[in-house]
């Protein structure tokens, strides 16, 4: 047997793997490291060292002990968790009627319905609030309306907890509602005529076959709805109550007009801890959707 | 006992599409219905209709002489099976099935029992546990069938569907269904494009165009008597030859054959298989084009003098090549006029095919 002899191997071509994927992420992904991730950071570290009497620092937490243990913190915070928790409710109760009319109703009235569902997203929360003092505030128009056929005065929302209960399901029925709405969209005509065929009523199908199918979407809309909410900060502060107030204004007012940045970081830090749970939860969705 | 009975039934829809026209039929107990045609033949708007997915214009549809024009679809005894098998893919296979015996608050141990019984009889017995996205488009077409029969429909309504499925598992699912359905002797109706899914399944077939019916009859019946040069275009391959027929003469491109009619336009309906083709150097009617062995036959695409194409199927593909000269001799046509056959000869015997002989 002989062995011809091919001379040198010729060289491999060497397969470069160019980071342009990378480099196009890389930006916002150092924008989030650097005004979302390292607040984050640097306000836990805060929170969590006091200054020694020699000047030195030490780990504490002092500042939550103090936000736990003060009855004013803890109402704003209770304040803040069922204005959230109302909003929720009530945006599922509003919305998902109305996705679930726009998904499956073929009349022309669906149209200028889907159209009134999303002009909310077009009007600034400051002028959302003002319109509501004018209509539902104390000699607002309805106040008006009522007088002119002889009715007595309505109790008004303004500068109760329902004030930023009602601005703020309004403010978010629009996004609450493209998520439902892009959620049923996977609902195929065919599987709800299957369900029909075996015998399922309306409620039925409701119940057994769209809710579970759309799981994923609701978790989602409700997550955004109560990550926006809980940090909600124009609408609790024009059209709800001083005492208890929601987060935000709460934040915001110990910063500036109490001058306790510490205290403020602190509630800041505590609001965090909530929206992370929810964060987490529409992660998890989306995680979930990817596999699926 | 479960008969069918639609009567005059149109639908209409809101923007003026005539979809069902006049439509009346009666499947007996235990038939099995095909509902062929092209799409936009009204086929499947027919089928929802008896299904209760659209509501007829007018006309009336009974089951077993209860009226059921406007029951809505869940307080109708059918069963649907969708072309796109609608598993809900939340639920597994089992529960997929006892979704609707469920709903009828069926106890929980006739529910075990009839879901098995149903499995086992679509070849899927152990399948319960699994998820719906783990099985093949065979194994979800089975269960989209189970979960049909576990109901004990009066009526089951097929829309297409094998539509998705390659042609294998087509061929061999449509002979399950059919087995099926002939030992749960179930009423059943079926809407399909193929032509040979109809053929083999059906105890009758509704050839439908433009919402109406052209021609109800015996699969075997449509195939060999078409009534209409639609249904003998539509049903197999059919050679459709325009020309006039004078003195009881066809005449086209130096080809003649008598067709004892009165004189005028008439359209020839040939099929393939009545074609006996001739090799020839001289008086040729036309010459080879293309020639298509399929193994037990072969097809051969012939073109006449004046252009004129047409199908000629021969035990011997082998004997012809394109461009040889060949004479042509029918031994089975209809004549169509204004759209009605007015003249047949005998039905055709088919060729026999090497394949068969030889075994």
């Amino acid at each position: 047997m002989t062995i011809a002899n091919t001379g040198p191997l010729a060289p491999v071509a060497t397969h470069r793997r160019r980071p342009y994927g990378l480099l196009l992420v890389a930006t916002p992904v150092l924008l989030v490291a650097w005004l979302v991730i390292w607040p984050i950071i640097s306000a836990v570290i805060q929170t969590a060292f006091v200054t020694t009497a020699d000047g030195g620092s030490a780990v504490s937490l002092e500042t939550y002990s103090f936000f736990f243990s003060d009855g004013y913190s803890l109402s704003n915070l209770s304040m803040t968790l069922w204005t959230t928790g109302v909003c929720a409710a009530l945006l599922l109760v509003v919305c998902l009627p109305i996705a679930l009319y726009l998904r499956f109703s073929d009349s022309k009235v669906a149209a200028y319905v889907q159209g009134l569902a999303i002009f909310p997203m077009f009007v600034p929360s400051i002028i959302l609030s003002f319109a509501f003092i004018r209509v539902l505030g104390p000699n607002g128009t309805v106040d008006l309306l009522l007088n002119s056929v002889g009715l007595p005065h309505i109790r008004s929302p303004y500068l109760t907890p329902w004030g930023p209960v009602i601005g703020l399901v309004w403010d978010n029925i629009p996004l609450t509602v493209l998520i439902l709405l892009s959620g049923l969209g996977n609902v195929s005509n065919q599987s709800v005529e299957a369900a029909r065929d075996v015998g399922a009523g309306k409620f039925a199908l409701l119940w057994h076959i769209i809710l579970p199918r759309i799981s994923n979407s609701i978790l989602v809309a409700i997550s955004f709805a109560v990550l926006g909410i809980f940090s909600a900060f124009t609408l609790p502060y024009i059209l709800g109550p001083a005492a208890p107030e929601m987060m935000g204004p709460f934040m915001q007012r110990t910063f500036r007009e109490l001058l306790e940045s510490k205290t403020a970081i602190t509630q800041a830090v505590v609001t965090f801890g909530f929206c992370i749970v929810f964060g987490l939860f529409y992660v998890r969705s989306v995680a979930k959707n990817r596999a699926a | 006992m479960s008969v069918l009975k639609i009567k005059d039934v149109s639908k209409i829809f809101p923007n003026g599409t005539t979809a069902v026209d006049s439509f009346s039929l009666d499947v007996a107990d235990g038939e099995l219905v095909c509902l062929l045609g092209p799409s936009g033949s009204g086929k499947s708007t027919l089928l929802r209709m008896v299904g209760g997915f659209e509501t007829p214009t007018s006309g009336l549809m009974t089951i077993d002489g209860e009226d059921i024009t406007r029951v809505p679809p869940e307080k109708r005894p059918t069963g649907m099976v969708f072309q796109s098998h609608a598993l809900w893919t939340h639920m597994n296979v089992f529960k997929n099935l006892a979704f609707g015996l469920k709903l009828r608050k069926v106890p929980a141990d006739e529910i075990k029992r009839r879901v098995e019984g149903v499995l086992e009889l679509v070849g899927l017995g152990g399948y319960g546990t699994r998820s719906v996205t783990q099985l093949s488009g065979g194994q979800q077409q089975r269960v989209a069938l189970a979960r049909s029969l576990v109901l004990e429909p009066k009526i089951l309504l097929l829309d297409e569907p094998f539509a998705s499925l390659d042609q294998h598992l087509r061929e061999r699912l449509r002979e399950e269904v059919r087995d099926i359905q002939q030992r749960l002797k179930i009423t059943t109706l079926f809407v399909t494009h193929g032509q040979d899914e109809a053929l083999s399944m059906a105890d009758r077939i509704v050839v439908m165009r433009d919402g109406k019916t052209e021609q109800i009859d015996r699969p075997d019946v449509v195939y060999r008597e078409p009534q209409t040069p639609f249904v003998a275009g539509f049903i197999g391959t059919m050679n459709l030859i325009e020309g006039v027929v004078a003195n009881g003469v066809f005449s086209k491109a130096g080809y003649s054959t008598p067709v004892p009619v009165s004189d005028g336009p008439v359209t020839l309906a040939i099929r393939p298989e009545a074609v006996d083709l001739t090799a020839a150097s001289q008086n040729a009617h036309g010459k080879v084009h293309r020639v298509t062995d399929y193994g037990t036959h072969g097809l051969v695409d012939l073109e006449l003098l004046d252009g004129t194409r047409m199908k000629a199927m021969v035990p011997h593909p082998d004997l012809f090549k394109p461009g040889q000269g060949v004479t042509l001799a029918l031994r089975a046509v209809a004549a169509y006029r204004d759209g009605a056959v007015i003249y047949r000869t005998g039905v055709v015997t088919p060729v026999s095919h090497p394949a068969l002989v030889d075994a």
